[in-house]
């Protein structure tokens, strides 16, 4: 293990203990407030996933993301309200719809790349915001569903739910970790380095035998159960679902998250997520136009920090435990001005 | 005499008003090495487009050792056994040498096993760990392919045409933009792997042709103008005419001139 390696390990471990604490840290040193800005950090953070499996592990730049988050808040919304179901059916429902929905959608998007598949995937979700914005008899409309949060776990007596804050930061965390972890497994996986290899070099990649089409659907769906998964607990710590989350301006956000958090990395989500979630906590109640310093944050890091803050961080780590020089240091040529 | 390995039957593909592959009709035999010459937009590359599944032909077949291989997605010839390289050196670049393998050597199975890690997998690795020795990059296994220097990626694109198990191998010009000395090394690779496979080469360097090719194929225009072994062609008048113009041309320019 070289002395890189070592560091980032024991960064995540702190972060991983700082994240268990945090119901009994925070209140303590500032406001209880923030364990729910936590919670919806780690929310994001896995919708921000979903545009990053995509963009930074097949190369597919989705701008609809928020299309399978509205699914998902929806499969639960009208499964418990509608439908009269429990938590976990209902859980199930807007995870099943969402991945149900890149499925088709995704049947004909993957045919497209780069701003093609951008495009149609942004004309898929606004057909369905507004569909959704016009069935106000299924989805409310604007003002969504409202609904009572069914109880995640009982036993006799003994019941675990939403209501109890504690509970519901955990039962986030622990979806989010998972989810996480699956997507770690599945980059190191073979099927993982098929989606590197595509976001590589398509071509190469179907004359070297990989059904590039039927890959690309499989990450799209894959992409669904992420972003669906995210718009599920979504619901549950909002317990309610609305079309607007469903508008395009959600996938945008989503995707500049990734890109600056670090796009084709594991925790880059939850870092280009962290970092503008709680820059708008702070100055939204100071300034208005807190979407300025997204704006500003976002152009900086494309141009002067291409990988996004987790690749700057890893090159910075790198040249403070390389003592002696690179053996083959890169000459970096001027092509612009 | 046995199944030809490659056969084209009248096969033909327009890009708007030009015919780049015109009415081709060919037949390889196995075991030998073969190369197609002709001058700049004979055709030579959408051949194998054509053939490689790339593209799809306005007319005509395409029979891999008997089957019609006609219209098949690219990743279906692949799996066919036949592979091939491109004429611009094509690896993935993001990723390292061992990974460039590990993918090339992985991507024929059926199954693509998003539970297991692809560490796990000791008999593609072992196949990797034999490639990398075989074209002389264990070196640089753990480099990402962006990084490597010219000579070095289109060793690599040979190691990955090696653990693919090709039953034909179609290289695009492979010594293009080589050192003399990258040259060498690579067409002694490539006699190498004709011994085991056949393969077609299309190839600009006339020392490389004339070294390795056991039968040569002239295109010009998008039609076969010549084929036979090195010695019938280096005599043939009309591959010279085909590369230095007819003397007829001359006159035509000597006519602009005074016109």
């Amino acid at each position: 293990m070289t002395p890189a390696v070592a560091i980032e390990r024991g960064v995540m471990v702190a972060f991983a203990a700082f994240l268990i604490a945090v119901p009994w840290l925070i209140p303590a040193v500032t406001s209880s407030f923030w364990v729910s800005v936590i919670a919806e950090i780690l929310i994001w953070s896995l919708f921000a996933a979903s545009v990053n499996l995509l963009f930074g592990y097949v190369g597919l730049l989705s701008f609809g993301q928020a299309l399978y988050f509205g699914f998902g808040m929806y499969g639960v919304a009208i499964g418990i309200e509608n439908l009269g179901l429990s938590f976990w059916p209902a859980f199930g429902l807007g995870i099943v719809a969402s991945m149900a929905m890149a499925l088709v959608t995704g049947i004909f998007a993957v045919r497209l790349t780069w701003h093609y598949f951008a495009i149609i995937t942004v004309v898929f979700s606004l057909i369905f915001y507004f569909l959704a914005l016009t069935n106000k008899w299924l989805t409310g409309g604007d003002d969504g569903i409202n609904f009572a949060l069914p109880p995640t776990f009982s036993f006799g007596g003994m019941r675990w739910s939403f209501t109890d804050a504690t509970f519901q930061y955990f039962f986030i965390l622990a979806t989010v970790a998972v989810c996480f972890w699956l997507t770690h497994r599945l980059i190191g996986s073979p099927l993982g380095k098929a989606f590197l290899a595509i976001r590589d070099n398509d071509v190469r990649a179907s004359l070297i035998g990989l059904n590039v089409y039927l890959l690309r659907l499989i990450a799209f769906v894959l992409a669904g159960f992420l972003a669906g998964v995210a718009g599920a607990l979504f619901a549950f710590f909002g317990r309610y679902a609305s079309a607007s989350y469903m508008f395009y301006h959600v996938s945008g956000e989503a995707v500049v998250w990734a890109i600056v958090g670090g796009a084709g990395t594991l925790l880059g989500p939850i870092v280009g997520t962290s970092v503008f979630i709680i820059v708008r906590e702070i100055v939204s109640t100071h300034w208005e136009h807190h979407a300025l310093i997204v704006g500003v944050v976002a152009i900086l890091v494309v141009i002067f920090a291409p990988k996004g803050i987790v690749g700057l961080w890893r090159e910075w780590l790198l040249r403070l435990t390389e003592r002696e020089p690179a053996a083959a240091v890169e000459t970096k040529l001027r092509t612009e001005p | 005499m046995s199944e030809p390995v490659l056969r084209t039957e009248k096969l033909t593909k327009r890009f708007g008003g030009l015919t780049a592959v015109d009415n081709l009709s060919f037949s390889l035999a196995g075991g030998r090495l073969h190369a197609i010459i002709g001058p700049n937009g004979a055709g030579k590359t959408t051949l194998f487009n054509l053939i490689s599944g790339l593209l799809t032909p306005d007319a005509g077949q395409v029979f891999f050792l008997g089957r019609e291989i006609t219209g098949l997605k690219p990743h279906q010839i692949s799996r066919l056994g036949v592979k091939r390289t491109l004429q611009i050196k094509s690896v993935f670049p993001q990723l390292s040498v061992a990974e460039n393998l590990w993918i090339t050597g992985h991507a024929g199975q059926r199954f693509l096993n998003p539970f297991r890690p692809a560490a796990r997998d000791r008999g593609t690795a072992e196949k990797v760990e034999r490639t990398l020795e075989q074209i002389g990059l264990a070196a640089l296994a753990k480099r990402q392919a962006g990084t490597l220097s010219y000579g070095d990626v289109a060793l690599l694109e040979i190691g990955m045409a090696l653990i693919s198990a090709p039953r034909l191998l179609l290289l695009d010009e492979p010594t293009c933009g080589m050192s003399p000395a990258e040259t060498e090394r690579a067409v002694g690779k490539i006699r190498e792997l004709a011994q085991s496979i056949d393969i077609v080469i299309i190839e600009h360097d006339m020392e490389v042709v004339f070294e390795i090719a056991d039968d040569i194929t002239v295109m010009a225009q998008g039609a076969i103008l010549a084929s036979g072994d090195p010695q019938v062609i280096a005599a043939d008048e009309r591959v010279r005419e085909a590369y230095l113009g007819r003397p007829e041309d001359e006159d035509y320019v000597e006519e602009a001139a005074h016109a």
